[in-house]
């Protein structure tokens, strides 16, 4: 069972208070090592300074959207390995299955629950402690 | 030329409680009546495109789990407006803002009005969208007309707000909106 401690998230949402709400939901599980990005460009480079391991990306963002991303995440050896999960709208089921072929590891549709978010981030990392 | 084709004809749309409209149409009008509920009113004034929102945020007090669901609620909201602009035209270094609604609509409820208010002016201020007109609070529903071309609002109060009251208090009762849909892929 990991522990919540070896979660290394990059929160990357061009509304500030989105991620103001990633990173709280994220804090009430336990999660602790956060960084955020308001766009796809200014993730890559948060991720060029330090690499991160679990990344949860809007797809509706300017200069790089969320596919983007996990495009250029999937592409780069040093980040590929990253658990990346796609935050969509409601009405997004062409964008996910899109987002699953580029590598997503999971989706999230918001506006999403406190129990939905651990849920995904548990699917892909196993239950957390 | 008559009168009638000197004055263009508004385009009245209403915008109904959880949905939005963008618009850079001058001949559109758009309208919404709000008690406790607020709608935001976004223009980019260079791009000439704006639009309306209209939301409830669900009662998060009850789920002690989970303090957060109506702010996500509501940034959800403002999302879905401010990406609808931004796919038109705008953009969002030069929107402002007009908001209203917010009223105290029931005295057996927690302020649900207030409350919604005060994440609207949160949310704005966080976002840096300036907030240039504002009509929230008080214990009257309102009547909004906006027209997003121009920016032009015109607020008036409901007189007989009974029927808002009725409307809203099944609203609140049945809001459930913080729900995940089903794309089985993963």
């Amino acid at each position: 069972m990991p522990a919540a401690s070896a979660i290394n998230a990059l929160i990357v949402d061009d509304q500030l208070t989105m991620r103001a709400l990633i990173r709280s939901t994220l804090q009430q599980m336990g999660v602790t090592n956060m960084r955020d990005a308001g766009d796809g460009e200014e993730a890559l480079a948060r991720l060029a300074e330090r690499p991160a391991n679990l990344i949860i990306s809007d797809y509706n963002m300017p200069n790089m959207d969320g596919l983007g991303l996990l495009r250029a995440v999937r592409a780069n050896p040093d980040t590929r390995k990253a658990a990346f999960i796609m935050l969509t709208g409601r009405a997004d089921k062409e964008l996910v299955q899109r987002a699953a072929q580029f590598g997503a590891n999971n989706y999230l549709v918001k506006p999403f629950t406190l129990m939905s978010l651990k849920e995904k981030v548990e699917q892909v990392f196993g239950a957390l402690t | 030329m008559s009168l009638a084709e000197r004055q263009p004809a508004t385009r009245r749309i209403h915008v109904g409680q959880g949905e939005n409209h963008v618009t850079s149409d001058p001949d559109v009008m758009l309208s919404t009546i709000l008690g406790s509920c607020v709608a935001a009113c976004l223009r980019d004034e260079r791009a000439g495109v704006g639009g309306m929102n209209h939301f409830l945020l669900p009662d998060s007090v009850g789920n002690s789990n989970d303090p957060a669901a109506a702010a996500r609620y509501g940034a959800y909201a403002m999302e879905l407006l401010i990406n609808s602009i931004l796919r038109a035209g705008g953009r969002r270094e030069t929107m402002t803002a007009k908001i209203f609604g917010g009223a105290r609509m029931f005295d057996d409820l927690q302020n649900i009005g207030g409350n919604n208010a005060i994440f609207a002016e949160r949310f704005l201020r966080d976002e840096g969208i300036p907030i240039i007109a504002s009509s929230l609070g008080g214990r009257s529903a309102r009547r909004i007309h906006y027209w997003p071309a121009t920016g032009k609002a015109l607020v008036r109060a409901v007189e007989d707000a009974d029927a808002v009251k009725a409307s809203e208090r099944k609203r609140v009762r049945e809001a459930t909106p913080v729900v995940d849909g089903a794309v089985e892929l993963f």
